[in-house]
């Protein structure tokens, strides 16, 4: 009896062994069809102060949004011209972003930018390579909003860059857009539930800030 | 407030229905957080092999510490095959850079995979080209190619890695070397970093660790 315990014990072990060594470890690819969405954040009600406020305009540019490539982007243009006409009526700092080779011609007309606000060229870390950061500094800003498209590129790394860089964020998911909800559904929980960053940003949707 | 906006919407269809619209037009599209449930999850990514120049290849050890993956399941778990990677890399010659947050020590990583005396630790929260050196660090190495491991998947790894192709690294992402408190976290950071955009994607490598040849 004892040796066959013994036996039974050097087998199980010898096949762990040798399993272990064929098995690579369990990875996310492995668990790929579990994962489960967790429930949409809530959105919170926000007070904006005009005075150390600025509304990024992030990507609001023809390429990304229009009609075929930006079907979602297209549907947010009502709600954030009311935002950016909100903004600028009450003195606010309005930056505009895009990437590439495109200019401030290249901004939809919908929610064009006039002369004299800012306008920064550079890929998804609209910081990285720009005066950004100086920018907004320069003028006192301790809190930004961000819309645009490319939800989970440009919006998800310059929102997360803006808590990092010190700013508090406000993000209107009805001012955020990607033609794959999967990426647009992330981005919304990740900008709330992140580490570092989430304590630092707001999600919020337009009707629900107050100037 | 949501309600009102769900009710002002249905109101909104049921004009459209009622003058003769057939389908919703693109400018009634409903927010993220009213398409919630009929976000579906993509495949999955395919892994690749992987052949590193060890000369031009950083290992980058992202807050492997006690304070996070010692509480974090998904970390623990991969300290086997982390510790059979940076020794691979220390082996090949590779260099090994650690990162930690807060005032992290040498001795707050967790031991299976700690760094000696003579591998950096860099600090910063979430992404760890920020407020570092990690960029010069890298470049007076003549560093071309980065694998980023460690966790948060959705933390630093999201950012490091993306910081890093952004800079114009080669950077590739093991992703038995990523974890996080939501396995929902853990996927978007394999799927986000393999289809951000053409430019940024055509510089990284979605791999395992066993497929990483030094």
């Amino acid at each position: 009896m004892k040796r066959e315990k013994w036996v039974l014990a050097f087998g199980l072990a010898a096949a762990v062994g040798l399993g272990a060594s064929n098995l690579h470890a369990a990875s996310i690819i492995d668990e790929w069809a579990s994962v489960k969405a967790p429930p949409a954040p809530e959105l919170k009600p926000v007070t904006v102060d005009p005075k150390t406020t600025a509304l990024l305009m992030v990507d609001f540019v023809k390429p990304s949004c229009n009609p075929e490539r930006g079907r979602r982007c297209i549907a947010t243009l009502p709600a954030v011209k009311k935002l950016l006409d909100e903004a600028r009526g009450k003195g606010m700092m309005v930056v505009y972003t895009a990437y590439g080779k495109n200019t401030k011609n290249d901004i939809v007309p919908e929610v064009a930018p006039d002369g004299s606000e800012p306008f920064v060229v550079s890929f998804l870390n609209k910081y990285l390579g720009s005066d950004l950061e100086k920018i907004l500094k320069d003028k006192g800003i301790q809190t930004v909003i961000t819309v645009g498209t490319f939800a989970h590129g440009a919006v998800l790394t310059t929102a997360s860059e803006s808590a990092e860089r010190g700013f508090k964020v406000i993000v209107p998911v009805d001012g955020i857009s990607f033609d794959n909800l999967y990426a647009e559904q992330y981005t919304a929980w990740h900008l709330a539930n992140a580490p570092v960053i989430a304590s630092k940003i707001t999600l919020t949707s337009i009707d629900m800030m107050k100037f | 407030m949501r309600r009102n906006r769900i009710l002002w919407s249905s109101i909104a269809l049921a004009a459209t229905l009622l003058a003769g619209g057939t389908r919703l037009s693109p400018a009634q599209a409903a927010d993220i957080i009213d398409e919630w449930v009929n976000a579906k999850a993509p495949p999955p990514p395919a892994l690749k092999p992987v052949t590193v120049d060890p000369k031009t290849t950083a290992l980058l050890m992202l807050d492997f510490l006690q304070a996070n993956c010692g509480h974090r399941p998904s970390c623990l778990a991969e300290m086997p095959v982390m510790k059979k990677l940076l020794d691979a890399a220390r082996g090949a010659g590779a260099t090994v850079i650690y990162s930690g947050f807060g005032n992290a020590t040498a001795s707050d990583v967790i031991k299976d995979v700690a760094p000696p005396a003579n591998e950096p630790l860099i600090h910063s929260n979430a992404d760890k080209f920020l407020n570092t050196d990690l960029d010069k660090m890298l470049k007076d190495k003549g560093i071309q190619t980065v694998i980023t491991v460690g966790t948060a998947a959705n933390g630093a790894i999201l950012y490091t890695a993306g910081g890093a192709a952004l800079r114009g690294y080669k950077v590739i992402i093991p992703v038995d070397g990523l974890s996080a408190d939501d396995l929902y976290a853990m996927q978007f950071t394999v799927w986000e970093l393999v289809h951000a955009t053409p430019d940024f994607v055509s510089r990284v490598t979605l791999t395992r660790s066993d497929m990483i040849k030094f």
